[in-house]
């Protein structure tokens, strides 16, 4: 069974491994020992802290296979955007260009720094196994964090954004990168993701173009790039818009992946999911397949159920899945349809 | 050779001249309205009729037939009544120490700064008169002119040189970054450039700086550049103390080269002297001569001798300049030192 927990201080090694195989383009998981072992310290007192209002928060998942104990991928909320430092985007716009006299009028589209993403629930770090792409594990790993949300809803804030790998080829190129990073930052593409995940992001205020770009400037290799998503990361995006999540204008800057938005409350799986009580049943007659969790916060597990489920009723579980969930007969959980 | 105040019978005269010079020539439109609409205008100018705003000094160049073989002018002032833009050709530092990284970025930066000057332009010389000092004179008079007239002036003289385009008239410049805005051809943009609409055009350029390194490689290359039909105006006005300072043309990168009037060479050699009659010897030096009028306004280059306060020279040159002797001149020797190394 595939059971999503909270990460702890033991799972350093196979973590290190997710962050080792995961995109260049998720800068959150950085395969460096020191600062994973940082993360997953920062993520424990995350989980233990006392929590009225959302904060600097991260909280790390694994999902673990508890056949193997093997951790097949890794998944993280950071509470709020741009707490201790700005949280930069490129916006997208159209600026107008006219001319009354010459009776013209038309938009040109300008990338520009910004801060209009601080403030929110940022979800990053998704990583899962080759093996497991495509799978309800993946689905698990990362809609477990939309449970995790719902049920702890004043630790996070009224709006989650996600940032979505945007497109390099297999030699690790970027030609949005190329195009316009690298003139900024004299820097190839991987080493610049790479500084993002270990360094400071100061250095990003500091080298970064201050002015707007104008995209028809820009390459034609590099204008395709701006909101394109990277194959394999294509999964993330797709689960997130079936949540409801949208593009809106900001991309990201090194790479120009697209950002994801959506209002906490209007979250598929926040407003659907159903608290209900634990029942042993050890003969489940499963009629569909379901996202289950627990109600906890540093013991909160997620795990994929097929029951016979019925609203208003308890919901059945067999023992396996009680253990997996950690609760007792009697408890309470959440449920939503995968 | 005489310059002199262009005037209404010169129209058709122009007309033939602005075909010749053809559409590269933005300032000098072949279109007969809009040449006899100039030329009333200068006339109104040099009658002193019109605001330092307005003021265009339109001179032609004519031979002794009373032909008309060249054409160059002097505006008053650039920017008083539309906003005049340039950009200007800075940098961008950062660094971020940390790392070991500092980038200086050129960057054009859009500017009004020459709001208020006066510019020359609009130089034009038929092809079989490009010989002997004409380019000079043509252009050296109205520099001379402003000598004399220098309340009619700003502080500095500007001249908009035509930047590098390829031998269909495209310029590289205008495709990497105009065009964008404007969503037309150089050449077209040039037209209604042409037609007096340069500032409606300059409206629809971004008003926030541009990274020069995100325009093409042949972009860049040309930022500063002069056509090579611009060279010769160059070189002239370069060797009078003009010199360009890192503004830009918005539409094709060519340079703008500027001057303090007070610096320019003819403005500060040059003195007023008294005209006399004779004949200079065969060594004397070229000089040019303004009959220090306004409205019949004469200049023309010649030999002259100079004695004391005085300058002679050959009848027909005092002829040309419409002035006796014991008349008052303005000159300046035509050329400039050759500083000894």
């Amino acid at each position: 069974m595939l059971v999503l927990r909270p990460v702890e201080p033991a799972d350093l090694t196979p973590l290190q491994q997710l962050a080792h195989d995961s995109l260049i383009g998720v800068t959150s998981l950085p395969d460096d020992r020191d600062r994973l072992r940082q993360k997953i310290a920062d993520s424990c007192a995350s989980f233990c802290a006392d929590v009225t209002r959302p904060g600097p928060e991260n909280y790390s998942f694994v999902l673990e296979d508890q056949a193997t104990g093997h951790l097949l991928g890794c998944s993280e909320i950071i509470a709020t955007t741009g707490f201790y430092e700005p949280f930069y985007s490129l916006r997208n716009r159209e600026f107008t260009s006219a001319s009354r006299e010459l009776n013209i009028e038309h938009g040109v589209q300008a990338l520009s720094l910004c801060h209009d993403l601080g403030g929110q629930t940022l979800l990053r770090g998704f990583h899962v196994n080759a093996a497991w792409a495509r799978t309800p594990g993946a689905e698990l790993l990362s809609r477990a964090r939309l449970l995790f949300i719902g049920t702890h809803a004043q630790r996070f804030a009224d709006g989650v954004i996600a940032e979505i790998v945007g497109y390099s080829d297999e030699q690790g190129n970027s030609p949005f990168w190329d195009a316009l990073g690298k003139h900024f930052f004299d820097l190839p593409y991987p080493e610049a993701e790479r500084l993002c995940g270990l360094e400071s992001r100061r250095f990003l205020a500091d080298l970064m173009p201050q002015y707007p770009i104008y995209v028809p400037m820009l390459p034609q290799p590099a204008q395709a790039c701006i909101g394109r998503v990277h194959p394999d990361a294509q999964e993330a995006f797709d689960i997130l818009q079936r949540e409801g999540f949208e593009t809106n204008n900001y991309v990201d800057l090194f790479d120009a992946g697209p950002t994801l938005y959506a209002r906490t409350v209007h979250i598929r799986s926040i407003y659907q999911c159903v608290r209900s009580n634990a029942r042993l049943d050890t003969a489940i007659d499963a009629r569909g397949r379901y996202l289950v969790c627990n109600d906890d916060l540093a013991d909160f597990r997620a795990i994929i159920a097929e029951l016979d489920w019925r609203a208003d009723q308890p919901v059945g579980l067999d023992l396996r899945m009680l253990e997996a969930l950690r609760v007792n007969e009697g408890d309470a959980v959440w449920v939503i349809a995968l | 050779m005489i310059v002199r105040p262009a005037q209404a019978t010169d129209t058709p005269a122009l007309l033939a001249l602005a075909q010749r010079a053809g559409p590269g020539f933005t300032s000098l439109p072949a279109s007969e309205e809009r040449l006899a609409h100039r030329v009333r205008w200068a006339q109104r100018s040099f009658a002193e009729q019109v605001e330092r705003a307005d003021a265009d000094y339109l001179f032609v160049l004519e031979d002794d037939d009373q032909r008309v073989v060249g054409i160059s002018a002097l505006k008053g002032a650039v920017g008083l009544r539309e906003p005049w833009y340039n950009y200007r050709v800075g940098v961008t530092a950062t660094s971020a120490p940390q790392l070991g990284i500092q980038r200086q970025l050129s960057t054009l930066f859009l500017s009004n700064e020459m709001t208020g000057q006066s510019e020359v332009c609009s130089l034009f010389l038929r092809h079989d008169q490009r010989h002997g000092h004409n380019g000079r004179l043509l252009s050296l008079s109205r520099l001379l002119f402003v000598a004399e007239f220098a309340h009619l002036f700003g502080d500095k003289l500007i001249a908009e040189l035509r930047g590098s385009a390829d031998e269909q008239g495209c310029s590289p410049f205008w495709d990497s970054l105009g065009r964008h805005f404007f969503k037309t051809d150089f050449q077209h943009a040039d037209h209604l450039s042409a037609m007096g609409n340069k500032p409606f055009i300059a409206e629809l350029m971004p008003r926030q700086p541009v990274y020069s390194c995100l325009l093409s490689d042949q972009a860049q290359a040309v930022i500063g550049k002069a056509h090579p039909q611009a060279e010769p105006a160059l070189k002239i006005l370069s060797a009078e103390g003009f010199a360009h300072k890192g503004y830009i043309d918005i539409f094709d990168a060519g340079p703008v080269i500027e001057a303090q009037v007070s610096k320019i060479r003819t403005v500060r050699d040059s003195q007023p002297l008294t005209l006399n009659i004779g004949t200079p010897d065969e060594e004397a030096p070229l000089w040019l001569l303004h009959n220090r009028r306004l409205e019949s306004c004469r200049i023309t280059a010649a030999p002259g001798r100079l004695m004391g306060n005085s300058l002679v020279v050959d009848r027909l040159t005092a002829k040309r300049l419409q002035l006796q002797p014991g008349n008052s001149v303005r000159a300046v020797p035509l050329l400039a030192k050759v500083k000894a190394i």
